[in-house]
Order: C-alpha cells, then sequence, then structure tokens
C-alpha cells in the first residue's frame, strides 16, 4: 500500500512540474578570454548627449595616445596590477572632496576649490548658512548610498579588484560598488539610460593605469559642507598605484550645470594594515536612528525616546534632498525641458 | 574636565580623528564639540555595528538615580583598526568616558575617549593606550 502512494505521489509531481510554463532563455555568447560578467556589450560608437562630450573628447584623446590602450585577458591576467588588499582613504586628506582646501571637515577655513556657475555658488552658500543654523541633513541617514563622485572620498574600508574586462571599485559603505568596463563597450544608450548612483563607467588600461570615463549619475552633493553637483556630471579618473602602500586617483569633473571650469583633483587611498581588518556586509539600518527635524536638521533618537514622524509619500527623486537641493534641481530639470 | 592642556589634547585628537574617519553617516551638528563631558559608569551594552556603534552606559547621578549614557563611535571596521574589538567592552565594565555632549543637554555624546578600571585607554586614534602608557 505505502509503495503504491508513493507511486502515486511522483506521478502527480510530474505532472505537476509538466505543466508549468516554459520560459526561453537566450544566453549570450562569451568572448574568448573575457571575464566580463555582462556580456551584452554596448558599441564603442554609441551615442552619449552633448554635455558629457567634453569630458569624453579628453577621455578618447588620452585612448589615442596610449594606442587603445592594453586589453588585458584571461590569458595575460598575471600581468595586471596588483591591487589586492584593503584600502581606506589617506586620513590626512580627511573627507573634503579636494583635500587642497584648508581645515578640517568640520570647518573648512578656506574657499572651496571648484569654480562654480553663480547658481550652484549661492546654492552652496545657503547650504553652510544652513548648517551653520543646525540644519543639515545627509542622504546617507536615509540608507541611501553616497554615489559617485562622493564615493570617492568617503572614509572606510575599500577593495579594488582587477579583472581583465571590469574592474570592481567597493567601498564598505552601504556596500557600495561601482563597476568599471574594460572590454571595448561603450556606454549604456540612450533609450536605456538612466541617473545611476555610481554612473556608467568605461575604461581602459594604459599599461598599469586604469582610465576610467564616467556618466549618467544622479545629482548630489560632493560631501557634506561640500557644493552639489548636477546630473550633467562626468568624469575622467587615472587610477594607479604609486607605490605599494598608495593608489592614487587622479579626478577632472565637468558638469556644465555647476561648474565653469573642470574640478580636479587628486585622491589617496593608504593600504590597511591592520590584522583581521576586513570587509564585510555593511548594513545602515542596522543602527539607524537619526531622524530628520522639521526645520530639515539631523537629530538622533535615544533608547527609551519616540517620536511620532508624519510620513507622507516618498517620491523617489526627492524625499532625501534639502529644500535647497530640490530648488537647485528641480530649475536643472526646468532648463533641460525648454 | 579639569586639566585644560588635557581638554585642548582631547579636543585636538578628536577632530583629528573625525576629519579621518567619524561620522560620516549623519550631521555632526547635535553634537558640541567645543565641549567635552567626563562621566564614570557600567557598560550596559555594547552595540558594535553599522553605521555607528554605540557604548551604552549606565551612571548614578548625584541624586542617587541612574541614568543610562549612550557614546557614538564609528563601526566595527574603524574600531577595529583602533584596537576596539566586539568584546572589549562587556556589560558591567567599569568605565570613564570622555565625550562631546550633545548640545540639547540629553545623556549622549560623541566618544572621544574610554577608559577601563585598568587604566587602558580607547580612542579612535591613535587606538588603545596601554595603562603602563597612560600613565606617564
Amino acid at each position: 500500500m505505502i509503495h503504491w502512494r508513493a507511486s502515486a505521489a511522483v506521478i502527480v509531481l510530474v505532472a505537476g512540474l509538466a505543466a508549468q510554463p516554459v520560459y526561453a532563455q537566450t544566453y549570450l555568447p562569451r568572448e574568448a578570454g573575457s571575464t566580463a560578467n555582462t556580456a551584452d556589450k554596448p558599441p564603442p560608437d554609441t551615442p552619449i548627449p552633448k554635455f558629457y562630450q567634453e569630458s569624453y573628447r579628453a577621455y578618447l584623446k588620452m585612448k589615442a595616445a596610449a594606442h587603445g590602450g592594453i586589453q588585458y585577458t584571461r590569458a595575460s591576467y598575471g600581468q595586471m596590477p596588483d591591487w589586492s588588499g584593503v584600502w581606506s582613504r589617506d586620513p590626512a586628506e580627511g573627507v573634503k572632496f579636494d583635500a587642497k582646501q584648508s581645515g578640517n571637515v568640520f570647518a573648512p577655513d578656506g574657499p572651496v576649490t571648484a569654480d562654480l556657475t553663480p547658481r550652484y555658488r549661492a546654492a552652496f552658500e545657503e547650504k553652510l548658512r544652513q548648517v551653520k543654523a543646525g540644519n543639515e541633513w545627509d542622504q546617507l541617514s536615509d540608507c541611501l548610498p553616497a554615489g559617485y563622485p562622493r564615493w570617492l572620498v568617503e572614509p572606510f574600508l575599500r577593495e579594488f579588484i582587477v579583472t581583465p574586462s571590469e574592474s570592481w571599485l567597493l567601498t564598505e559603505q552601504q556596500s557600495e560598488a561601482r563597476r568599471i568596463y574594460t572590454d571595448g563597450r561603450g556606454h549604456i544608450p540612450d533609450d536605456a539610460a538612466q541617473p545611476l548612483w555610481d554612473g556608467d563607467s568605461i575604461g581602459f588600461w594604459d599599461g598599469q593605469t586604469l582610465v576610467i570615463h564616467t556618466i549618467r549619475l544622479t545629482h548630489g552633493e560632493y560631501q557634506r559642507l561640500q557644493p552639489d553637483y548636477s546630473y550633467q556630471t562626468s568624469t575622467l579618473e587615472r587610477l594607479r598605484m604609486v607605490d605599494p602602500n598608495t593608489i592614487e586617483d587622479d579626478v577632472t569633473v565637468w558638469d556644465p550645470k555647476g561648474l565653469r571650469t573642470p574640478w580636479h583633483v587628486v585622491v589617496h587611498y593608504k593600504r590597511g594594515t591592520t590584522p583581521g581588518s576586513r570587509i564585510d556586509m555593511w548594513s545602515c539600518d542596522s543602527n539607524n536612528n537619526v531622524v530628520r527635524t522639521p526645520s530639515g536638521g539631523s537629530q538622533q533618537l535615544l533608547r527609551g525616546e519616540t517620536v511620532t514622524i508624519q510620513r507622507a509619500y516618498k517620491d523617489p527623486d526627492t524625499f532625501y534632498l534639502t529644500e535647497a537641493q530640490k530648488k537647485l534641481f528641480e530649475a536643472d530639470a526646468a532648463e533641460a525641458s525648454k | 574636565m579639569r586639566n585644560p592642556g588635557v581638554k585642548k589634547w582631547l579636543l585636538t585628537l578628536f577632530l583629528a580623528a573625525m576629519a579621518g574617519s567619524a561620522l560620516a553617516h549623519h550631521s555632526a551638528a547635535m553634537f558640541d564639540f567645543s565641549k567635552t563631558v567626563t562621566v564614570q559608569g557600567t557598560v550596559k551594552e555594547f552595540q558594535y555595528t553599522n553605521p555607528h556603534s554605540w557604548l551604552q552606559v549606565l551612571v548614578v547621578g548625584a541624586d542617587g538615580k541612574t541614568v543610562e549614557w549612550g557614546f557614538e563611535t564609528e563601526g566595527p571596521s574603524t574600531l577595529l583598526r583602533s584596537g576596539i574589538k566586539a568584546k572589549t567592552f562587556k556589560p558591567g565594565d567599569k568605565v570613564t568616558i570622555v565625550a562631546s555632549p550633545m548640545r540639547d543637554g540629553r545623556p549622549a555624546g560623541a566618544w572621544i575617549s574610554a577608559t577601563k578600571a585598568d587604566g587602558t585607554i580607547y580612542n579612535l586614534r591613535p587606538g588603545p593606550k596601554p595603562a603602563a602608557a597612560a600613565k606617564s
């Protein structure tokens, strides 16, 4: 009897599985020697919006000077630079976007080195006034990522994972990863593009230097107490090891909305030497008790405290911004729609 | 904090640490970095986690009442680099904490240093200072 029941169960199970719809899967062929995880490559000449053209021309000029760069493969993996290890931004540079700005991060006593447009200069000055009045909000307190280019100057641990076709630049904070495609692909085509926290990055290897062009960024701020940047921002980076314990990123930022001239900064990352130091999953909401005050400031809830928060629908594009940022970026959008 | 030299040294140390790593997840405007507060108490809990770790300390006030204080510091990886591990502070440990207090007077602050009963001092930088060195 038991044997009969087991057979019946198997028949029912098989019949049930057979009734499930079968979805066709198409797998793109992988190129020989590739280490890319995404094989669907936009062509190298994929058009991009005109406000990225100046930085893109600089990128292409650099690529031509490098004779197209080196296309590493699985076979030549061992010739790539060894950036293994755990790294963090040089503490001496603070978390200012440009280390040359004087003063510590809480009281920069020198002018910001960016050549801001009048509108972004006014917004920056208003931000500093609000901070001085105690009204400062950081999107990190909403458990959102820092986003790039702020990614460059966050203080926590990092890893630089290098492979022939794509490299991963990781920060511990919210496990935020940048992916740099070096398999000759172009940027994401316009009809598939959208603003991304860390943008769309392509690159090439100039010997042992990773050259990166990044576009399609969300708007945001370079860091707390630093200016804002617009969705038209693009960057050109040269990332290389300058000594066994230092990786340097030479960065130039273009932003037709926010900058009158490109902003050039150099960021250094130092090798971690603490025994046992490693990167683990970084969950922002594990211990996040910071709430936004009605005046736009930040307040910490202590154990035993409760606060009534009037929670409204969160517009995905704007809920984390300050009022000043909303005005600034709305004006950018209005200009774009003209 | 009676010794103004020590106070200035601690403040300088703290600002240096802040410039490199501390309080990167939220505005620091809630803390008054021009002041320090020193409290003695017993560890209730060490929340060793992201985005910030908190050392919860039970402090008996002059009126005999016990108040729970909270001291904010960095997440595990930054603390580890300063020699502060998950079990460095256990419930029941006696500690003396120096912190930048909250501006609104609530019982909390941004951790500058924590000294255990054996005299070992724990800072974000330059890391733990052994009791013998701390006395020198």
